[in-house]
């Protein structure tokens, strides 16, 4: 067996998934989950192009090093080009804490806002559960408030 | 018999699947003449079957997820597949809890939606998609419900105004 092979795994199989990890490694770097901390007391997770359940772990993970800061957390949607109900359960996890430790969590999008973003925020109706605003800056301002409620 | 399909995607049932599948279809839909929307509508709701084939089919054990797309005059038909034990509840992998979001998600977003499958014979979500559209599906088939205190969605809830 070649190292790094999984266990009853034939080499075609071995070969298709060596294939499909280098297809995923520049679809992670093309589309980046980064934290941006240089808002002072709020963190932003800046959520960029194509996100689904192979993304929505490492989404996790940002959301959670975001809160353990104990502060307000912003999660810009505003480059996202794609969110699929992974990404929801992920947002919808990361509120409950926030909420349950009384930190502010708000979602943003910008003013141009990709249809693969955009449709399943309204046919879930999570705009105002979220809640989702237009625009970091009031984003911003509505997690500072929000946690002090 | 029926027709074979135009293209068919057989892969591992694995997260870094799902965005494969979705590249391949936006370079189907790109050469037929979709809407705009409606392409946004398709890759999202084949977004969300492929995933449940990911997350639910075969119990985190390695298995196939199979998709074919076949055009035809009006539209699209795409169907999602797998091989595993069939349609019955089952707890979802740890790192990648489901949302419980997904079916009616397809269900809004397609003109045309079917589920077949049976216990011990697999599962198949069949979706058709209207090259152009006068309505929207999701005006017919709502997604009903919101987000409950368990974090998994309550169709039942009544969703704040908003």
């Amino acid at each position: 067996m070649q190292p790094g092979a999984h266990k009853g795994e034939t080499t075609r199989a071995a070969r298709h998934r060596d294939c499909a990890t280098s297809i995923v490694r520049a679809h992670m770097e093309a589309n980046p989950i980064v934290i941006d901390d240089t808002a002072g007391d709020v963190v932003v997770v800046v959520v960029e192009g194509e996100h689904d359940i192979y993304t929505a772990p490492t989404l996790r993970e940002r959301l959670d090093a975001s809160l353990d800061r104990g502060g307000g957390v912003v999660v810009d949607l505003t480059a996202a080009t794609f969110v699929d109900s992974s990404v929801l359960g992920a947002l919808l996890d990361a509120r409950r804490r926030a909420h349950e430790a009384e930190q502010g969590f708000v979602v943003c999008i910008g003013d141009q806002v990709e249809p693969g973003v955009r449709r399943i925020l309204d046919i879930t109706g999570l705009v105002p559960v979220l809640p989702v605003v237009n625009g970091r800056e009031e984003a911003l301002a509505a997690a500072r408030s929000d946690g002090k409620e | 018999m029926t027709a074979p399909p135009e293209v068919r995607l057989s892969m591992p049932a694995r997260p870094e699947s799902v965005g494969v599948v979705r590249q391949a279809l936006s370079g189907i839909a790109d050469a037929l003449a979709f809407d705009e929307a409606v392409v946004s509508d398709m890759k999202m709701a084949v977004t969300e079957a492929c995933t449940n084939v990911v997350v639910h089919a075969y119990g985190g054990e390695d298995g196939k997820l199979e998709v074919d797309m076949l055009a035809a005059e009006h539209g699209l038909t795409i169907a999602v597949r797998d091989e595993g034990t069939g349609i019955h509840p089952r707890p979802a992998i740890q790192k990648t809890p489901a949302l419980g979001l997904g079916l009616p998600l397809i269900a809004a977003l397609s003109d045309n939606f079917e589920l077949r499958g049976s216990h011990g014979e697999g599962t198949e979500v069949r979706m058709s998609f209207t090259y152009t559209r006068d309505h929207d599906p999701a005006d017919e088939n709502p997604v009903q419900g919101t987000v409950g205190a368990d974090g998994k969605w309550d169709p039942s809830a009544t969703p704040p105004v908003g």
